[in-house]
């Protein structure tokens, strides 16, 4: 069930360089969401015309959350929101993370604010016992989402140094992952790069790869069908799946980044 | 009492006046969670074709100033599948149901036809002679007059259901090619499809869209809907369905004063899923305040 509702802002704060993390009051949405599953805002005025879809970043009672960064004229005027305002908002929208089989490690991979839906994820497994570990990167520092996590083994890293190892996360993951040959499960969201490195360096039997996927979208229903990525899984004939109804979560296996 | 229904003849009665546009709304089984789909005066589903076609790859929808361009490519899941999977939904459906067809011959077009034609749930076909999107047929068949008068001539000759024609106003006489879908049998026309639009991304120097031209809808494109529809208007005498960057209330009765009998809604479904309910609000309050009781009195009321 999906629903197209009106939240409420609780709080909406500043909490890295150009990044921010919104709390919305919407009932129907943080009782029936699921991680993975994202939200789409919509705005006022018709000057640019698309929703923004957003990751869940987590749940609290009638609350969700959001992470999100400015990058644009939407995301300017989403971080202007104050406590009581109101917000069109539709959701849950899209398919959820798999949960890892009970003997499996798991590793939690973002870059920069994809670690949103990965915060949910991080929470539910918490609630079942589990205490993944998270490798967060970011540029730089100041770009961290955040900078320490009592219910994850947290790892950071940054392109510049400035905090944790230096250099991209994925190296992190890769070290990580030869040392180890235990079965794996990565749940990764990120830039495209750092999922297209991940596609092109983790194959191995013991290894499950989840990627939560972002693209420009128009709906985010399945309507437009504008939103497709390559479809790479071999028993299927369609040769495209939509990121908004068929993900945003695929097996890695599933999904080709050519274009 | 405000009546809201149009006749657009030969007994296809809508409710009121507000359609869904073709693409835009999936098979409208996607949005029965959040919207109560018979509201609409119809349903235009996405295009169909005889066989499933996968669309043109990555990117397709870019957002422009008021609008987007699309290059979807009428991705479809072909006929067999849509009677498959999609005729029950469809079937129960109280609003009226028209089947958009898409074809790349005139054969094709009129195979679907003749396979649609004994499922008596389907209020009437929209034939798309305007998609920009595709290398074969589309566009190509509402461009040329011959073409587009041999394709309705066949069309008409092999189904008694209700066609429009939907036009596209990418060509130098709009008024022509609306002259030759009646004269040849069509029974209303809808306009307009999406206007040719292109977006660069000037750091990598490449098309924001697969196709470098692609089809601009939204707002942006309002303007443009209005004038063919008062160039169409007076110069043919089955009913035109406006169609072009409708958002709201108002949208709608321009549409209908400048010469439509009934609209479409599009890319609006995306922008605000519930824009119906909102024009549904807005239309009986503005007849009332103008001393109209139906809204057929107001389509081509434009006082020059």
């Amino acid at each position: 069930m999906k629903y197209l509702t009106t939240g409420f802002v609780v709080e909406n704060l500043n909490i890295a360089c150009g990044i921010f993390k919104a709390v919305i009051t919407v009932p129907e949405i943080a009782h029936s969401c699921s991680p993975g599953q994202f939200v789409n805002i919509y705005f006022p005025g018709s000057a640019r015309i698309f929703p923004r879809p957003f990751s869940i970043a987590g749940v609290d009672g009638d609350q969700i959350c959001l992470i999100y960064k400015v990058i644009g004229t939407q995301t300017m005027e989403m971080s202007h929101w104050k406590p009581d305002e109101s917000i069109k908002i539709l959701g849950p929208l899209g398919n959820s993370f798999p949960l890892p089989k009970s003997d499996e490690k798991v590793i939690l991979l973002a870059g920069g604010v994809g670690a949103a839906p990965l915060m949910f994820l991080r929470d539910e497994m918490v609630k079942k016992g589990i205490k993944p570990d998270f490798l967060l990167g970011a540029q730089t520092k100041s770009e961290l989402p955040f900078q320490s996590d009592k219910m994850s083994n947290l790892v950071i890293a940054t392109d510049d140094g400035s905090m944790g190892i230096q250099g991209f996360v994925t190296k992190t993951l890769f070290k990580a992952l030869a040392k180890r040959g235990e079965a794996t499960t990565i749940y990764a969201c990120g830039p495209d790069s750092m999922m297209k490195a991940l596609k092109n360096k983790v194959i191995s039997d013991k290894v499950t790869v989840y990627v939560s996927l972002e693209k420009t979208m128009a709906c985010g229903l399945g309507l437009c069908q504008g939103c497709i990525v390559t479809n790479t899984a071999g028993k299927s004939h369609k040769p495209y799946s939509l990121v908004c109804k068929d993900g945003p979560v695929f097996n890695i296996n599933d999904v080709g980044f050519n274009d | 009492m405000i009546d809201l229904s149009v006749n657009l003849g030969k007994n296809l009665v809508l409710s009121n006046p507000v359609m869904t546009a073709s693409g835009t709304f999936g098979y409208g089984d996607e949005l029965a969670d959040i919207l109560d789909i018979n509201r609409f005066g119809g349903i235009v589903t996405k295009s169909l074709s005889m066989e499933p076609r996968q669309g043109n790859p990555a990117p397709r929808i870019i957002e422009t100033p008021s609008g987007m361009i699309n290059s979807i490519g009428l991705a479809n899941i072909g006929l067999e599948a849509f009677l498959r999977e999609k005729k029950q939904f469809l079937s129960h459906l109280k609003c009226k149901v028209i089947v958009n067809i898409a074809a790349k011959t005139e054969d094709e077009f009129c195979e679907v036809i003749r396979q649609l034609d004994h499922e008596e749930w389907i209020a009437g076909y929209e034939i798309n002679v305007s998609c920009p999107n595709v290398k074969e047929g589309g566009i190509a068949f509402g461009t040329d007059p011959n073409t587009l008068k041999h394709l309705t001539k066949n069309i008409r000759d092999i189904t008694d259901q209700y066609l429009i024609f939907k036009l596209t106003p990418n060509v130098t006489d709009i008024v022509r090619m609306a002259k030759i879908v009646e004269d040849n049998g069509a029974d209303a026309v809808s306009l307009i499809n999406t206007v040719y639009g292109s977006a660069i991304n000037i750091d990598t120097r490449r098309p924001e869209i697969n196709s470098v031209i692609g089809g601009l809808s939204g707002p942006a494109i309002k303007p443009i809907a209005l004038a063919n529809i008062i160039k169409v208007y007076g110069s043919i005498n089955i009913p035109i369905i406006g169609i072009g960057g409708i958002v709201n209330g108002e949208d709608v009765v321009e549409f209908l004063l400048a010469g439509a009998s009934a609209v479409q809604i599009g890319t609006v479904n995306f922008m605000n899923p519930f824009a119906l309910n909102e024009i549904l609000e807005f239309l009986p309050k503005y007849l009332n305040g103008h001393h109209f009781d139906a809204i057929g009195q107001i389509t081509g009321v434009l006082e020059k």
